[in-house]
This record gives structure tokens, C-alpha cells and sequence, in this order.
């Protein structure tokens, strides 16, 4: 019975979700937030997979974003790709530059592991900073497209206006969301949580640690690499300061206030990055003052985040099952 | 050439100097607590901040007003030990995940408090300059190089001939062992932190007049920091004067070599490949914080 009652809201919000251009007509800004939450939740997927399933806390989780973002770029502008070869262009190259600093990082356990992904996600930045013949350096990346539109038959769709990029927004997130559920309920799912639960034991059972961090890592950084080649399409312009520390610190903070290790974790916590200081209608300034101060007291006192409170909710609500409890 | 070399030589001493601060408060408290603080950039940053409150708000002079934000730092040190670390003990994930908390935190109050833009904080000593020849260079170098040099005599005599200082050492070195013998190491554990975050504060408020006061002010030297205690081994306080001196100085003297730009990438690279070829540093033991 809770279950069904889970399922009939989870579908009310998906439809919510998809007639959001009929019930946003009024207000466009609304629907720009729910891009931007796409935007923020899609990299959180991927580190949620990294350091909620499977215990690696990747500090420079944006780095990757901005690699794929940038790689995008140089393809749409430079070479004039199509959006949709260089979105899997820069997936994949996300994804390799995981697997190769996932490699150098993995020889590093606990403090160690987290100050190397720190100084890599730091040299990615750098790079973007730097390198003005390929990334324009600090100044920003512009003129990133759109996505060219796409014919159908006599149907053309463009992305050009909002509610049609939401529907791209919203498809890309659905699918990392689908990306997550089927990893988390595989075989692959239950070794990474063995990994977490206990490394050592899980190597002397025989599982090659070493391989199934490193596919982890490499989706995480490519669901990373996809977050950015959307949002630079969105915002048409790549700029360092979107994918440096503070950025992944940002991203930390989604997947913990959110609830590490829950399917539904990125989405509530994009939900409440993006939406929360709007609603108190906060200036700029404190809204970081604020989810900082959160995240310290979600690691307090609440270390299953915002998923967790509202499924302890959930059994406190729903009636106790059969006789036995 | 021999002079710009020379120039850049006191500039890396001087930003070493620095890094040695920062190194030298998480090096402390990665002894007693086996945590990595990576909100030690940000109480560098309060420590620039509030020594320029004292200093335009109350008291009109450099050294006191050093003073009183490396008191308050010491203030703040014990509450977030109490308050954040403490009760977080033994979960090196979630230690990590507070103190990202209390960078987003703190750094944002900062803006929040004090604005966006740079601050300007206004010294006599970084007008007077030293000449030496042909070697031209401000007192305020100067300064930072000294006080640094007194204040790293002054832990080294401290941890070695102090009963509080034995006390310290013993806590890092094996902490069920400091129990058994009978060292307060709660005791310990808060007031290292807080002489952890002072150090951090003196930092902040010897270079805020020299370069500017800004939000992000800590976040470099947290970097560099980190870099000069990988340099020089995980919980070595030697290691981490040696190794913040080092990336000074290398920073520095590649500026003649290299374009600028590249130079904060510097300190990456070095982390990376010192801990790919000898992750104990150059004066670690034994690694520490694995698993």
C-alpha cells in the first residue's frame, strides 16, 4: 500500500514535470529554474554514484564537468559539430580523463584521495584559466550554440526557445536518473556498496576493486561532462569560474543535503540549491552563508540528508505493516 | 640577472613564510585529530579580515591589532572543535564534507559582512623600504620572514621542551597511548586546534596589508599548504616548514623561467608527483590516513 502510494506520487511528479511549459506559462522564470536544477543535478548524479554509493569523496568533480564543457565548445564552434556528436564527444572524453586521473588517484586512500582529486580538479581549472588559444582563458568561452533544431518528418523542433531546451534539460536529467537506478539495482551497484561498506573485505571476497572504482569514476565524470556541455549550451558561454573549487564544493553539497547514497537524493537537493533562496526571496550573498551553514548541520545531525528525514517521515506516517511490526 | 634572482628569492622566502603558517596550523591538527582541515584557507581569510576590523575599527596599531584577530581566531578555533569536529570523530568523510561546509560558510559570511571588493588596508611598513645593495624590497617582507622564523623557533622549542608540548607529540603519535599514560587529550586535541587556527591568523593578518583583503584571500594559500605538507610529509612539523618553504621559493624563481599564469599550477603538479613517487614526503614516516 506505501509503496503504490510512492509509485502514484512519483508519477504525479513526472507529469507535474513534463506539462511544466502549460503550468509555467504565466511565469518563464520558473521554468528557468527547473533548467537550472536539471543543470545541477545531472553532474550531482554522478557523484552521488561516486560518493554515495560507493564512498569516493572526488573533490574536483567539476573539473570533469568542465572538460566536457569545453570540449563541446572547441567541437560546436571551432570544428561546427552538431550539438548532439559533440555531447557524446565530450561524454566520452570526460569519461577517459576519469578513467586516466581515477587510475593515478586510486593509488591514494581516505585524506590522500580526496587532496589528489582536489589538486586535479584544480589543474583542470587552471587549464581552462590558461590556455587562451583554445578556451578564451579567464575572459569565457562565447558564443557556445544551441542545439541546431531537429527535423522530424515535416515536424521541426528548435531548442532555441525555453520550454523546448527545458524538454532537452529535463531528457538528459531523466536519463542520468535512469543511468543511476540501473547501476545502484545491478550487480555493479551491490559491489560498489560492498566497496564502501568495506574495501578489504570486498577485495578478499575477489572483486577487482581497482577495475569497479574505475568504471564509477568514469561515469561519474562523464554524467559530469554532461551537466557541463548543457549548461554551457543554456548559458552560451563557458566560463572557468563555473567549474572551479567552489563549484565542486557546490556539488558536494547538493548530494549531501540531498541525501548521499539515495536515488532521489541529487533531485531534492538541486531542488532545494536552486529553489529555496528564492522562496525566502534571499540576496545573493547569504544564500552560500545559509546551505554552508546547512550542510555542516546535515552532517550533524542528519547525515542521510534531506532523503533520509523524509523517508524516516514516511515510515513515522505510514501505517505500521500486518501484525508484527 | 643576479639581482632579479635575488628579488625573487626574498619574495619566495616570503611567501613560503606564509605557506609555512597555513602548513604548519593543518600539520597540528592532522596529529591530534587525524583530520585534514580544509577550512584552514578560510580562517586564514578571517584572520585578514578581522585584522583589519581592529585595525580601522578600534585600536590604530598593526601589531595589536595582530593580536587581538589571532585571539579571536583562537576563540573561533575551540567553538568549531567543539562544535563541528569533535562530535564528528572517527567519520573522516563527514569531518571532510563540515569543514567544505565551513569554507561556503564563512567565506560567504565574509562577503556578506564585509562585501564583494577587495579591501585596501593601509600599513607604514609596506611604504618603508629595505635597500641591500642594489636589492630593493619592503619591510614588510621583511616582517612576515621574521615573525615567521620566531614563531617556528618558538613551536619547535615549544613541542620540544614543554610538558604540554611532549604532550602533543605523544597525542600524534599514538593517541591510545596518550590515553594510557595519562595525557588530557581532549585537552590537547582543542587547544592544537586552536593554536592551528591562530597560526592560520596570523597569516592572514601579516599579508592582508601587503597584497589586498578579499573573500578569497585563504583559498591559494589552503592549496599551497596542502602541497607544502605533502612536500614535506603527512604530520612532519618540520617537514611542513621545509616543504612550504620550498614551493615558495620554486614558485618564486620559476616566474624568471616560466609565464606566470602557470605558477599556482606549480604547486598542483608538485602534489601530484611527490605523492605518485614518495607519498610519505621527503620527512614523513609513514603514511597515515589510509582507509
Amino acid at each position: 500500500m506505501g509503496r503504490s502510494l510512492l509509485w502514484v506520487l512519483g508519477l504525479l511528479v513526472l507529469a507535474a514535470l513534463l506539462s511544466a511549459p502549460s503550468w509555467t506559462a504565466e511565469q518563464p522564470y520558473v521554468l528557468h529554474m527547473l533548467v537550472l536544477m536539471c543543470i545541477f543535478a545531472i553532474p550531482a548524479v554522478g557523484l552521488n554514484l561516486m560518493l554515495g554509493y560507493s564512498g569516493l569523496v572526488s573533490l574536483g568533480h567539476m573539473g570533469f564537468a568542465g572538460l566536457g564543457a569545453y570540449t563541446a565548445a572547441v567541437l560546436m564552434v571551432d570544428a561546427r559539430w552538431s550539438f548532439w556528436s559533440a555531447l557524446g564527444a565530450a561524454t566520452i572524453a570526460s569519461g577517459l580523463a576519469g578513467v586516466c586521473i581515477g587510475l593515478i588517484c586510486f593509488r591514494f586512500r581516505g585524506h590522500f584521495f580526496m587532496i589528489v582529486t582536489l589538486a586535479f580538479g584544480l589543474l583542470l581549472h587552471a587549464v581552462m584559466n590558461n590556455w587562451d588559444e583554445v578556451t578564451r582563458g579567464a575572459a569565457g568561452f562565447a558564443g557556445i550554440p544551441r542545439p541546431r533544431p531537429l527535423q522530424w518528418g515535416d515536424e521541426v523542433i528548435s531548442f532555441g526557445p525555453l520550454p523546448h531546451f527545458y524538454y532537452l534539460a529535463l531528457g538528459l536529467a531523466l536519463l542520468a536518473f535512469a543511468v543511476q537506478y540501473l547501476v545502484v539495482r545491478s550487480d555493479l551497484g551491490r559491489i560498489l556498496s560492498a566497496i564502501r561498506q568495506d574495501e578489504r573485505l570486498a577485495r578478499s571476497r575477489g572483486v577487482d576493486v581497482l577495475l569497479y572504482k574505475t568504471v564509477v569514476f568514469a561515469l561519474g565524470s562523464a554524467l559530469a561532462g554532461v551537466g557541463g556541455v548543457l549548461q554551457v549550451s543554456f548559458l552560451r558561454v563557458a566560463a572557468p569560474a563555473s567549474f572551479n573549487m567552489l563549484e565542486s564544493i557546490n556539488t558536494v553539497l547538493i548530494v549531501i543535503v540531498g541525501g548521499a547514497g539515495s536515488l532521489m537524493g541529487p533531485a531534492l537537493g538541486a531542488l532545494l540549491y536552486v529553489g529555496l533562496p528564492e522562496w525566502l526571496r534571499l540576496a545573493n550573498e547569504w544564500r552560500l552563508v545559509i546551505f554552508g551553514g546547512l550542510l555542516v548541520l546535515i552532517t550533524l545531525f542528519a547525515p542521510a540528508g534531506l532523503a533520509g528525514l523524509l523517508s524516516s517521515l514516511w515510515r513515522r506516517l505510514s501505517p505500521p505493516r500486518g501484525g508484527s511490526s | 640577472m643576479g639581482e632579479v634572482l635575488l628579488e625573487q628569492l626574498i619574495n619566495g622566502l616570503m611567501m613560503g613564510s606564509v605557506y609555512v603558517l597555513v602548513a604548519l596550523g593543518m600539520v597540528l591538527i592532522y596529529g591530534v585529530m587525524h583530520v585534514v582541515n580544509f577550512a584552514h584557507g578560510v580562517l586564514f581569510t578571517l584572520g585578514g579580515y578581522l585584522g583589519y576590523f581592529f585595525y580601522h575599527r578600534v585600536f590604530d596599531s598593526y601589531p595589536l591589532a595582530i593580536v587581538l584577530a589571532v585571539l579571536s581566531l583562537a576563540v573561533i578555533g575551540v567553538l568549531l572543535e567543539r562544535g563541528v569536529f569533535r562530535p564528528l570523530t572517527g567519520n573522516l568523510r563527514n569531518q571532510v564534507i563540515a569543514s567544505l561546509g565551513l569554507i561556503l560558510f564563512l567565506e560567504n559570511l565574509v562577503v556578506a559582512l564585509w562585501g564583494p571588493n577587495a579591501l585596501q588596508w593601509k600599513v607604514a611598513t609596506t611604504e618603508h623600504w629595505v635597500q641591500l645593495g642594489e636589492l630593493r624590497f619592503s619591510l614588510h617582507h621583511l616582517g612576515i620572514i621574521v615573525v615567521t622564523l620566531l614563531l617556528v623557533t618558538a613551536l619547535g622549542l615549544f613541542l620540544k621542551y614543554t610538558r604540554f608540548g611532549t604532550a602533543i607529540r605523544a597525542t600524534s603519535q599514538s593517541q591510545e597511548a596518550a590515553i594510557v599514560v595519562g595525557i588530557p587529550v581532549r585537552t590537547v586535541q582543542w587547544s592544537s586546534f586552536a593554536l592551528g587556527c591562530m597560526l592560520a591568523g596570523v597569516g592572514g593578518a601579516l599579508v592582508g596589508p601587503l597584497f589586498l583583503v578579499f573573500p578569497q584571500m585563504g583559498d591559494v594559500p589552503l592549496i599551497k599548504g596542502l602541497a607544502g605538507i605533502l612536500l614535506g610529509g603527512m604530520g612532519s612539523v618540520p617537514g611542513a616548514v621545509i616543504g612550504g618553504m620550498i614551493l615558495g621559493v620554486t614558485e618564486s624563481v620559476s616566474t624568471l623561467f616560466l609565464p606566470t599564469d602557470y605558477r599556482d599550477s606549480i604547486a598542483f603538479m608538485m602534489m601530484v608527483a611527490i605523492l605518485l613517487l614518495r607519498p610519505q614526503g621527503l620527512f614523513g614516516q609513514r603514511m597515515r590516513g589510509e582507509d
